[in-house]
């Protein structure tokens, strides 16, 4: 048992002769505050043209406050009389008025396009059922609602703040272009200045340079004939073995390389190429791509070290 | 129509600079390209305000009413303004159970009518005699 005071609806519902007809009453004055550019006394006089076979018996302006108010445990509480107590003519009926209601001079507004789903839903039309009677009533087809939450539909409907957005746009744009080239114009002559004064810069530094060179060269020269004076005594004193160590490259590496193309030492450069392309024909890895993937990498390793004393070779030769 | 608020993790009342974040921050650009002329421009937010309060009431009658699953609850709505039932007591059996309780009320009332009534008499006259007595001695007392 609740203790909460009866709402103004229920007030409304206890006074009402028929149930049913003030539940339908609130749901058609639920749709007509719906529809957009009307004003409240059209409304009015709209729900009571419509509602005019009615046996409710009361006023009407309680209701249309109800509706104004958006209620909803009121629109609920309609909605489930509505549910219970209506037949399948009856329903009809009802989704008729609705529609009449909602889309007096054409245009069904967005809000009411869902609304009339939603009593559709209610009175268990199939949605066949519903487009055709629309068809009938309004002389077009029920189209899908639009979708305000889209870019596209007020790319549509407000076309003049997009048109002003993407002036002010090109307005900022060309700004930028300005300042953008202005600053370019500013940095050129920065760097010109920059460039003046690294070159006179670059002049100083190759004069003491040259400078330094002189006298490096100079001392260069006193320092060779000093060291080889100490490494022609040095070398007589130690024998030759040290002095051949010192010089690289050492010879043995083209001979390794020429071992791995199967060469004896001193091969002239045409056998190299011609051993290399036996060599690169025997084990290249797309031969083995038929066995296992082991093989593959073995031989792509054979391969490289065979293309790298190749390369080697190439190169000193 | 998408619930745009629910997808930018926003709620409906969100102040201009909070959508203006969310909109930076969104990493979807399609969603981002609709939130942004969409939210943050007043009069197409106020429209769009609108029709998402009327939708936030469809989808709770519909909840309350079962009808989540209708036909003509299907796409991009249906998946955003769908809630979950939430146990409310149908409102017709609320009405019923009200107005019982109070033709209830009213039966006993008209039963116990005469006991009570003379219950009542009773009582006030004792009231205002033992107001009045006290108002003697005071009046006594001063004098």
């Amino acid at each position: 048992m609740s203790m909460a005071r009866f709402s103004p609806f229920e007030l409304v519902l206890l006074n009402s002769r028929s149930q049913v007809d003030t539940a339908t009453l609130l749901l058609l004055a639920w749709v007509l505050v719906h529809r957009q550019h009307v004003s409240e006394g059209q409304r009015r006089r709209r729900l009571a043209q419509v509602t005019a076979q009615f046996r409710h018996g009361h006023e009407l302006s309680p209701v249309m406050s109800i509706a104004y108010s958006q209620d909803l445990q009121a629109i609920q509480l309609a909605a489930e009389i509505l549910r219970k107590e209506c037949s399948q003519e009856r329903s009809l009926s009802v989704l008729h008025q609705a529609i009449t209601v909602a889309t007096d001079d054409g245009d069904l507004s967005l809000a009411n396009h869902y609304i009339l789903r939603f009593l559709a839903d209610l009175l268990n039309v199939t949605p066949t059922t519903l487009s055709t009677l629309f068809y009938e009533l309004t002389g077009r087809p029920l189209a899908s609602p639009e979708d305000p939450s889209r870019d596209a539909y007020w790319q549509q409907h407000n076309p003049g703040y997009f048109s002003q957005k993407a002036r002010e746009a090109a307005a900022e744009q060309q700004a930028r272009d300005e300042a953008a080239q202005q600053a370019h114009q500013k940095n050129q002559q920065r760097e010109q200045k920059k460039q003046r004064k690294q070159q006179e810069k670059q002049r100083q530094q190759e004069e003491a340079q040259a400078r330094q060179e002189r006298e490096r060269q100079q001392r260069d020269e006193q320092n060779r004939e000093r060291a080889q004076q100490d490494r022609s005594r040095y070398e007589r004193a130690q024998g030759e073995r040290r002095q051949w160590q010192r010089t690289s490259p050492p010879p043995d590496r083209s001979t390794r390389a020429l071992a791995v193309l199967g060469l004896p030492p001193g091969a002239s450069r045409s056998d190299i190429r011609l051993a290399y392309r036996r060599m690169a024909q025997l084990h290249h890895p797309d031969r083995f791509f038929t066995e296992s993937e082991h093989q593959v990498a073995l031989a792509s390793a054979r391969f490289q070290r065979i293309k790298n004393a190749y390369d080697y070779l190439m190169q000193t030769y | 129509m998408r619930d745009l608020y629910q997808r930018l993790s926003l709620s409906p009342e969100a102040s201009e600079h909070d959508i203006q974040n969310a909109v930076l921050r969104c990493p979807n650009s399609a969603l981002r390209q609709d939130a942004e002329s969409v939210l943050t421009v007043n009069e197409h937010r106020a429209a769009y305000d609108t029709l998402h309060h009327t939708l936030n009431d469809i989808g709770c009658l519909r909840a309350r009413l079962g009808l989540t699953h209708g036909a003509h609850w299907q796409g991009d709505v249906a998946n955003d303004f769908s809630l979950p039932p939430d146990h409310a007591i149908s409102r017709h059996d609320e009405l019923v159970d009200r107005v019982s309780s109070a033709v209830s009320l009213y039966n006993r009332w008209q039963r116990w009518r005469g006991p009570w009534l003379l219950v009542a008499m009773f009582a006030t006259g004792a009231g205002i005699g033992i107001v009045m007595g006290f108002a003697l001695c005071m009046g006594l007392a001063a004098g």
